[in-house]
C-alpha cells in the first residue's frame, strides 16, 4: 500500500500522479474529524493493552515485575494516596506556576534578543557562539551553578527553568524573523521605511506566527525539565514526587505523575492552538 | 467560513457577561469542593508521639542476659520465593553482578576480586568457583531498578535504605531483598555541618537543615533530633536529590542553618566557609549507619553456595587487607573502578569501619546488641513512619537473613575474626565531661518508688510490703531500650547520666545531700541496668546528682513530674 501512495517517479508537485492520489494513504489528504481522533485513539489503545497484558497476573507471573512496572489497575488505584495524601493538583499548581514563570523570564530576555539577532547580522554574529555553546551544554551541569547564584528557593527553580527555555527560543526566534522573505524588506525600503519602521511593521509582523509557533513548542520543553529544576529544597513540584517515589515508592506514582504531566501538558498545548487560531486565523488557511 | 453565518445569538458584552457567569460557577464549584479538588493532604505540622519512641518493642522484664542468640530458623520467617527466578545468569560463566558505588567499605570485596572485572586469580574464582563483576552504579535508584529488573544479583545500601526500597521489592517475591552481611559502620563517612550558632542538636529548633530526602541524611538527622526531644516538625527541612547538592545548598545559602552530607565536604565546608562548624559525625555515632548489600531471593535460593562464597570471600578480603602491602594495592585496583587516583580513595580510609566477623556475629546473631540488625532496623523503621516515608513496614526477620553467618560460626572458619571494635573508654569525671556542650541530650522518666533508687522496683500493697511480679514502673524496660539504642548508635561517644529529684521536700526538713545523694543513686542505677542488659562499658558512663537544684522547666520549676527525671547526654569524645 505504502508503495503506491509514496509515488516513487518524479512529477511536476501541482499535479500528483494518479498513483498519488489512491489507496488507503494519500498525501496530505483532507480527513474528517471523527477519523483524526479515531486514528489517533488507536495507538494510544494499543499501548495499553499491551502495559495490560505485560502486567497481568501474579507478581511473579508477569511478564514484567511490579517491582519496575505496576499494572495499570494498580496504577489507577494509587490514585487517591497521590490525590489526598502527597496534594496531587496543589503540586501541579506549584509545577505550573514555575514553568509559566520560567518562560515568561524568558520570552522577556530570548525574544529582543532573537529579534535583533534575526534582524542585525552583526548582533546575530555576536550571539551565535553563545546560542550554539547553549544549544549542545547538558544543562543538568547547570544545577549547581544556579544553586551558588540564585540559593536554594524559588528563585533557582524559575532561573534554572529560565535559562533552559531561552536556549531553546532564541534560536527558534531568530530563524522565525530570519525567515521573512527579502521582497517585503525590498519593498519597505522602496517605501521610505526607516530601521525602526522596518523591523516594527515589517520583520515583526510577518514573523509572529513563527514566533508564536516557537513559544508554543518551547513551552513543552519546560516540563522537560521540571525533574532537574526541582531536585534542590525538592518539597513541593510533580518534579518533587517523582525523585522521592523513585526512592521509597510507590512505583505507581511515578507513572501516574507522568500520565498528569502528559495531560497537563496536552492541554496547555491545546489553549496555545486556540489562541494561535484567535490571534493569526489567516495562518490556518494557508493549508 | 464563520463570516458565512447569519448573526445570531448573543451581543459581544453579553457573550463576555455569559463566560464571567460560566468562569464564576466553576469557580465556585471549585472553592466548595475545595477539599476534594486539591486537597491539603497531612502535611503541615505533625506531631510525633514521641513516648512512642520507646514503644517500639515490648517490654522485656527479665532482660539481664548480655548475649541473647536468635532461636528461630531464617527461613521460616523469610517470605517463600513463589515462580520462577527472573535474573540473568549464564551458568557456564558464573559471574555474579555485584554493583557498588563510590565508597571506602567495599575495599575488602575489590581486594578480595583482586579489582572491578571478574578475576580468574580472586578469592571468589579460586576458592569458591564464580567470579564477581563489580560494577560503579553510583545512584541508589539505578541501583536499585537493576536489582529489580534481574540485571543484578546485588543491591549496595545502608540499612535505612533497605528499610525504604523492602516494601516496593518485596511486592516481586523473587526480588525480595536478603541481607545476608554487613560491610561497614560508616564512621565518619556522614556528618552534620551547622552554622555557629548553633552548639547542640537542641539548637536546631526552628532553624533550617538541608539533606538529600530518602538517603542516610534523612535517617541521621531526624533520629538525632527525635532523641534530643525535638519534634521534626519543630525544624525546617529542605530537601535535595543528593548530599552533594545539600553540601552546595548550605555553603550558597545562608538562611540554611545546618546540612547534613558526606564526607569529603563536611570536613571542607568548615575549612572553606567561615563561621561553620562540624556539629557531630559518624565518627561519634558510629554504630548508627550499616552499609550492607542483598541478594536477590530468587537468586539465594537457587545459588546458597555462592552467596556463602560471596560471604566468606569478602570475609578473606578483609583479613588480606591487614598486609599493608596488599592494601596499597587494593587502593589501587578501586581507583582504577572508581576513575579515582589511589591518594583519593585513602584519603576516604576513615570513613567508614569494615565490620569483621565477629562484628557481623553480633549485628546479626546478638539479640541483645544494642546496636544489632533488628535495632536499628526498628530504629529506622520508627523514623521514618513517624516521618510518613513508610505506611506498612517490613518486618526485620523478613529482610535479615543470619544463615551464613550462623553457619560460618558453627564451621569456626572465621573464628580468628574477633569483635574488636569496641571503644576504650577511661574513668571520667562528669566535671571534666561536662566542661563542653553535648551533642544532644536525651530526657528520660522512670518512675521511682519513693526514696528508691531501683529502676526495677516491684509495686507495693497498702501495707508497704512487695506485690511479687509486678514493676513500679511498668514501661521502665522500654525506657532503658530507647536509652540503649541511642547510647549504642554513639559507640564512640562519651555518656552522662544525670539524676534530678523533685522539690516536693524543700524546705520541709530534707537536707539537699541526701537529695542530691539520692538523685545520684537514680542516674547510677540506670546507668548498672543499661551496663547489665546491653553489655556496655562501664567507664563509657559518668553519673552525676543534681538533686533538685534544676527544675526541668526553669518557668515551671514547681511542675514536680517534670523534675523527677534522668538527662542522658551524648558528649563528643574528645571532651574526655
Amino acid at each position: 500500500m505504502t508503495t503506491t501512495a509514496a509515488g516513487g517517479s518524479p512529477s511536476p508537485r501541482r499535479e500528483p500522479a494518479p498513483s498519488a492520489e489512491a489507496g488507503l494513504l494519500r498525501i496530505r489528504e483532507p480527513i474528517p474529524a471523527w477519523q483524526s481522533w479515531l486514528l489517533g485513539i488507536v495507538p494510544v489503545a494499543v499501548l495499553l493493552l499491551v502495559w495490560f497484558g505485560a502486567t497481568l497476573g501474579d507478581a511473579e507471573a508477569r511478564l514484567i515485575s511490579p517491582t519496575i512496572l505496576p499494572s495499570p489497575a494498580e496504577v489507577v488505584a494509587s490514585l487517591p494516596q497521590l490525590w489526598f495524601e502527597r496534594e496531587l493538583t496543589r503540586n501541579i499548581g506549584v509545577s505550573f506556576l514555575r514553568v509559566v514563570e520560567g518562560f515568561a523570564l524568558a520570552v522577556a530576555v530570548a525574544f529582543p534578543l532573537g529579534v535583533f539577532m534575526g534582524a542585525f547580522t552583526k548582533v546575530k554574529s555576536a550571539f551565535t557562539p553563545l546560542t550554539v555553546f547553549g544549544a549542545y551544554l547538558p544543562i543538568p551541569t547547570l544545577v549547581p551553578l544556579t544553586l551558588s547564584l540564585f540559593g536554594t528557593g524559588e528563585m533557582q527553580k524559575v532561573m534554572f527553568l529560565a535559562l533552559a527555555f531561552s536556549i531553546y527560543l532564541v534560536p527558534l526566534f531568530v530563524a522565525a524573523v530570519d525567515a521573512v522573505d527579502d521582497t517585503y524588506l525590498k519593498t519597505a525600503y522602496t517605501l521610505g521605511a526607516s530601521k525602526g519602521q522596518t523591523v516594527g511593521r515589517v520583520l515583526l509582523p510577518i514573523s509572529w506566527p513563527d514566533i508564536y509557533q516557537a513559544m508554543r513548542l518551547g513551552f513543552g520543553v519546560g516540563w522537560s525539565y521540571i525533574l532537574l529544576a526541582e531536585m534542590v529544597d525538592m518539597g513541593r513540584g510533580l518534579g518533587g514526587i517523582i525523585l522521592s517515589s523513585q526512592r521509597r515508592g510507590p512505583r505507581e506514582h511515578i507513572y501516574l505523575v507522568l500520565v498528569f504531566i502528559v495531560l497537563v501538558a496536552f492541554l496547555t498545548d491545546r489553549l496555545w492552538a486556540a489562541v494561535g487560531r484567535w490571534l493569526f486565523p489567516y495562518r490556518e488557511e494557508k493549508r | 467560513m464563520e463570516e458565512q453565518q447569519p448573526k445570531v445569538g448573543p451581543t459581544a458584552l453579553g457573550k463576555l457577561v455569559l463566560f464571567l457567569f460560566v468562569l464564576a460557577c466553576i469557580g465556585g464549584a471549585a472553592w466548595y469542593f475545595r477539599d476534594l479538588v486539591a486537597p491539603g493532604g497531612r502535611g503541615g505540622a505533625k506531631q510525633v508521639n514521641l513516648d512512642e519512641f520507646k514503644k517500639v518493642e515490648a517490654p522485656d522484664t527479665k532482660g539481664v542476659t548480655t548475649v541473647s542468640e536468635y532461636k528461630y530458623v531464617p527461613g521460616e520467617k523469610l517470605p517463600p520465593v513463589k515462580g520462577v527466578s527472573a535474573y540473568k545468569w549464564d551458568a557456564q560463566q558464573k559471574v555474579v553482578s555485584f554493583p557498588i558505588n563510590v565508597w571506602i567499605g567495599w575495599l575488602p570485596i575489590v581486594a578480595a576480586n583482586h579489582g572491578f572485572a571478574p578475576s580468574a586469580d580472586s578469592v571468589f574464582a579460586k576458592k569458591h568457583g564464580f567470579k564477581v563483576n563489580l560494577k560503579l552504579i553510583d545512584d541508589p535508584v539505578v541501583a536499585r531498578d537493576a536489582f529489580a529488573a534481574g540485571d543484578s544479583h546485588v543491591l549496595w545500601g545502608t540499612l535505612d535504605m533497605m528499610v525504604l526500597f523492602a516494601p516496593d521489592l518485596m511486592k516481586d517475591s523473587r526480588s525480595a531483598p536478603r541481607v545476608l552481611q554487613q560491610i561497614d559502620w560508616s564512621s565518619g563517612g556522614d556528618g552534620i555541618v551547622v552554622r555557629g550558632n548553633i552548639h547542640g542538636v537542641s539548637d536546631l529548633k526552628g532553624k533550617t537543615v538541608v539533606y538529600a530526602q530518602n538517603s542516610p541524611s534523612q535517617y541521621f538527622i531526624n533520629n538525632l533530633l527525635l532523641n534530643a526531644g525535638i519534634q521534626p516538625s519543630q525544624v525546617k527541612h529542605k530537601f535535595t536529590a543528593t548530599a552533594f547538592e545539600a553540601a552546595a545548598a548550605f555553603v550558597a545559602d545562608k538562611s540554611i542553618d545546618g546540612c547534613v552530607s558526606w564526607a569529603p565536604d563536611i570536613y571542607n565546608i568548615p575549612d572553606k566557609v567561615k563561621g561553620t562548624r562540624v556539629l557531630t559525625t559518624t565518627a561519634e555515632a558510629n554504630k548508627l549507619i550499616a552499609d550492607v548489600w542483598a541478594v536477590r531471593a530468587d537468586f539465594a535460593k537457587d545459588h546458597p553456595d555462592i552467596v556463602k562464597g560471596l560471604v566468606s570471600g569478602i570475609f578473606e578480603g578483609m583479613d588480606q587487607l591487614k598486609d599493608a602491602t596488599f592494601r596499597e594495592k587494593a587502593y589501587q585496583w578501586m581507583a582504577e573502578g572508581y576513575g579515582m587516583q589511589a591518594d583519593q580513595v585513602r584519603a576516604m580510609a576513615n570513613d567508614a569501619h569494615s565490620t569483621n566477623f565477629g562484628e557481623n556475629k553480633a549485628f546479626f546473631l546478638n539479640a541483645n546488641d544494642p546496636a544489632n540488625f533488628e535495632r536499628t532496623w526498628k530504629n529506622v523503621t520508627f523514623v521514618y513512619r513517624e516521618l510518613g516515608l513508610v505506611d506498612t513496614p517490613t518486618r526485620f526477620d523478613e529482610v535479615m537473613d543470619f544463615s551464613v553467618v550462623q553457619d560460618l560460626d558453627k564451621a569456626g572458619t572465621f573464628a580468628s575474626q574477633k569483635d574488636e571494635s569496641r571503644t576504650a573508654f577511661a574513668p571520667t569525671s562528669y566535671k571534666k565531661v561536662s566542661a563542653e556542650s553535648p551533642i544532644l541530650t536525651q530526657t528520660i522518666r522512670i518512675n521511682f518508688y519513693p526514696n528508691s533508687a531501683n529502676v526495677f522496683e516491684p509495686q507495693h500493697d497498702e501495707n508497704g510490703k512487695v506485690v511479687a511480679n509486678t514493676l513500679y514502673d511498668p514501661s521502665v524496660s522500654a525506657t532503658l531500650e530507647k536509652v540503649a539504642r541511642l547510647v549504642g548508635q554513639y559507640e564512640r561517644a562519651v555518656v552522662a547520666v544525670v539524676g534530678h529529684t523533685d522539690s516536693s521536700m524543700k524546705g520541709k526538713g530534707t537536707r539537699f545531700e541526701d537529695v542530691k545523694q539520692l538523685s545520684s543513686d537514680r542516674a547510677e542505677a540506670v546507668k548498672q541496668a543499661l551496663v547489665k542488659k546491653y553489655n556496655f562499658d562501664p567507664n563509657k558512663f559518668t553519673v552525676e546528682g543534681k538533686g533538685w537544684d534544676e527544675p526541668a522547666n526553669p518557668d515551671d520549676p514547681m511542675n514536680q513530674a517534670l523534675n523527677r527525671r534522668v538527662e542522658i547526654s551524648v558528649y563528643p569524645p574528645e571532651a574526655k
